[in-house]
């Protein structure tokens, strides 16, 4: 593992820590997983070269004290930048489209002209451009199905005519 | 909140924003290796807490293509990973740099008790202080 780390008791210390990281990093990308233990365990080595006061125990634990909790560096992966609009690991589901307001307004839009004309899809309407889970093009594409059947209707109205 | 956490929450703020930037700024002197760089940006009071949390910084970094890395021999050991400054980054921290220097002057401006600040009327601060 490590050529700086001949004695047992630091060598543990180094696995533990090694250990708590890999544990804590389980939902990186497999690959910045990998690379993130590798430069972990690099800074390790070369901070016991540079730093071997008070013996190999006592130096790594000095190392693995200013290193910080392997928790928080796998937080800090996930912290993104307001500057550079990083991708944040992992990405949390997007809440559904669908709940029992937008149903009833898709249902109201597209056959509540059976039931009631021109009241059932104008409640459909209504109800579509209340939802707080679709977008603003999302209720001007359910407005623009609701007119469908109109615009279907005016050549026939035209031709008749 | 007490008066006291509330300061100290501002700079752990200040902190997580600006320390990308000092990385870069850092970088910005000649390439380093990433052990020499965190010891660098730590070395400076109270910026760095866990030194850990720079590695997803530098991540963060050359995946937004502000650094790129190297993989250069060293004299003891195995080969060390080389980070340097893209002319994007150069770019970047030159355009924090001058953001960063106006807000500081302005802030600055409003803390410092300034004697020079009080009943002022324009062009006669210069004779005031001669």
């Amino acid at each position: 593992m490590t050529n700086v780390n001949t004695d047992p008791a630091a060598d543990a210390l180094v696995r533990a820590y090694l250990d708590r990281l890999r544990a804590a990093s389980r939902n990186l990308p497999p690959e910045r997983r990998d690379e993130l233990l590798a430069e972990v365990l690099e800074h390790i080595d070369a901070a016991l070269v540079a730093d071997p006061q008070g013996g190999p125990e006592v130096a790594t634990r000095n190392v693995l004290d200013r290193l910080g909790p392997p928790e928080e560096i796998v937080r800090a992966e996930s912290e993104g930048t307001p500057y550079a609009g990083a991708p944040a690991y992992p990405t949390p589901a997007p809440a559904s489209p669908w709940g029992g307001l937008e149903i009833a307004a898709v249902v109201l839009l597209a056959i509540g002209g059976v039931v009631l004309p021109i009241v059932g899809p104008l409640v459909g309407l209504v109800l579509a451009w209340s939802s707080s889970r679709w977008t603003r093009p999302q209720k001007a594409v359910a407005s623009g199905l609701a007119m469908l059947p109109v615009l279907l209707v005016i050549p026939f109205v035209l031709v008749g005519s | 909140m007490e008066p006291g956490a509330s300061a100290r929450n501002v700079l752990t703020q200040l902190r997580r924003g600006t320390i990308e930037y000092c990385v870069l700024a850092v970088l910005a002197d000649g390439d380093d290796y990433a052990f020499e760089l965190v010891r660098r940006l730590s070395a400076v009071d109270g910026l760095v807490t866990s030194e850990g949390t720079i590695y997803p910084l530098l991540a963060r970094l050359r995946r937004d293509g502000l650094v790129t890395t190297t993989w250069q021999e060293s004299d003891a050991g195995p080969p060390r990973k080389y980070y340097r400054l893209t002319p994007s980054g150069k770019r970047a921290l030159a355009g924090f740099t001058d953001e960063w220097t106006r807000f500081r002057d302005a802030v600055d401006e409003l803390l410092e008790p300034a004697p020079d600040r009080r009943p002022r009327q324009g062009g006669r601060r210069d004779e005031r202080e001669h």
